[in-house]
């Protein structure tokens, strides 16, 4: 067998073991994320005209700033600012989720506003709350159409997440770089941190979409599958 | 009327995100370049290893204190001691007054030289490697890059091309490539670079001066510093350390 290929099959439980820490990350990052953008989209739609702009300046900010300096601001200006000792990876979930969560916010918005105005209106009429109606009638649908939008996302955190690497996160990049510099097997290496990333887009756009048929409302979608 | 099933998921990752990550006993973290064989780097079962690494655990277990070995861009080494990331670095650091400034080292254990590595057929000088035109590659945040800056570029006024990497060995890689002329690093991650990849050499040293290495701590843990000198010591007297010295450094 060639020395590269030996090279790469030697590394890759260390490799894959990455994979887990990557994932975490990603999935972690994605869901506080989640939490944060479904209010944020909400008041952007719904909020009192006050809010709006605050939202949008959120938006504004957390998408305009690169990873990388949100990561180092994070870890050596706040945290030490703050004092409070973070570990890499948890500032590594927390700033890919607060930039995620301007970007979700975006997607939930778009979904929402694609929703009939009326359905709304029709809510109040039945005696619903504002608040109920958002919770019960229009998020449901929405995040629903969000999901094609989501899975994008997904992608785009997964590979933004190699980035972490600079914090010293043992993510797939990092131990990729370990083994490659102790080795010298560069290329193949990284060839095979490539596929396994190929691979854990595959796994995650696959499993959204099957979401997506899950809680698909019969008869209501768009397009059928 | 639907349950909302999404608030279930949000809940059980707040709750995930929000648990301590570590409430243990104090474990000294040593920050190291996992790029930087053979004084620190990570083996195949992704466990650090390396002379640095090995010295370290003989210092923690004479001194009965714990450590963790934990791999970090080299970049912002000094910014995660003095952000109390890390406790330490043992991951073959030079001692430089700029450093000085910032961080207290123990004693001194280990003296090097900075060489220029090339491809092994070339017929370069020194000289000939540093003329202009040419690319040298670099470390970055090393004390080479800076010392080339300085001194070959900014006093002498040579015109070569001083490229950064993140590492020596992607240096190494870019010399094969063939796109820098020579790499410049420290001698004994070129000496192991040459044992282990036969189409480099070493071309020689290039006028900086030699340079030792120390274990770094924040200012204000002396107390941790002078069990690492008292162990260091100890260390450097014991048969154990000429062993280190033969597994990783002088491997011929």
């Amino acid at each position: 067998m060639p020395e590269s290929l030996l090279a790469v099959l030697d590394a890759l439980p260390y490799l894959l073991e990455g994979s887990f820490i990557t994932l975490v990350v990603v999935l972690g990052a994605m869901g506080f994320g989640f939490c944060l953008a479904v209010p944020l989209a909400v008041a952007q739609v719904y909020g009192p005209r006050w809010l709006r702009p605050l939202v949008a300046l959120y938006v504004w900010f957390f998408r305009g700033i690169p990873l990388l300096v949100f990561l180092f601001l994070f870890y050596f200006g706040l945290c030490t600012a703050l004092d409070i000792n973070l570990s890499a990876f948890t500032v590594a979930v927390v700033v890919l989720g607060l930039i995620s969560a301007a970007y979700q916010s975006q997607i939930f918005r778009g979904a929402i506003m694609s929703l009939p105005e009326g359905q709304l209106k029709a809510a109040r009429a039945l005696g619903m709350s504002d608040a109920k109606a958002i919770l019960f009638i229009i998020l449901p649908q929405a995040l629903r159409l969000s999901i094609p939008g989501w899975s994008n996302e997904y992608s785009i955190i997964l590979k933004d997440s190699a980035v972490t690497y600079a914090l010293g996160v043992a993510e797939i990049m990092a131990r990729t770089h370990f083994v490659a510099t102790r080795t010298y097997q560069h290329m193949p290496l990284y060839a095979a941190a490539g596929a396994i990333f190929l691979v854990l887009t595959w796994l995650g756009i696959r499993g959204l979409r099957y979401l997506e048929e899950k809680v698909r409302i019969p008869g209501y979608s768009h397009h059928e599958f | 009327m639907r349950k909302p099933w999404h608030l279930a998921a949000v809940a059980v990752l707040c709750f995930f995100l929000l648990s301590p990550a570590d409430a243990a006993e104090k474990v000294y973290i040593n920050g190291i370049d996992a790029n930087f064989p053979p004084f620190a780097y990570v083996d195949k079962k992704g466990v650090p290893d390396g002379f640095d690494i090995k010295a370290l655990d003989w210092i923690a277990k004479d001194q009965g204190f714990k450590v963790k070995h934990q791999p970090q861009d080299w970049d912002s080494i000094v910014p995660s001691l003095l952000a109390r990331k890390i406790d330490i670095v043992a991951s073959g650091m030079s001692i430089t007054d700029a450093r000085k400034k910032q961080v207290n080292f123990s004693t001194p254990y280990w003296k090097i030289k900075q060489v220029l590595v090339a491809k092994k057929d070339a017929r370069l000088t020194v000289e000939q490697a540093l003329a202009a035109g040419n690319r040298i590659g670099v470390q970055r945040g090393t004390t080479e890059a800076k010392w080339i800056d300085e001194n070959l570029i900014r006093k002498k006024g040579l015109k070569f091309q001083l490229v950064q990497y993140d590492s020596a060995p992607m240096a190494i890689e870019d010399v094969l490539n063939g796109r820098i002329a020579a790499a410049a690093m420290d001698d004994a991650p070129a000496m192991d670079a040459v044992s282990k990849k036969k189409a480099v050499k070493i071309l020689g040293t290039f006028g900086m001066p030699d340079e030792l290495f120390g274990y770094a701590v924040r200012k204000e843990d002396t107390a941790f510093l002078n069990r690492i000198n008292a162990g260091l010591t100890k260390l450097m007297k014991t048969p154990y350390w000429k062993e280190l010295v033969k597994t990783y450094i002088n491997k011929k």
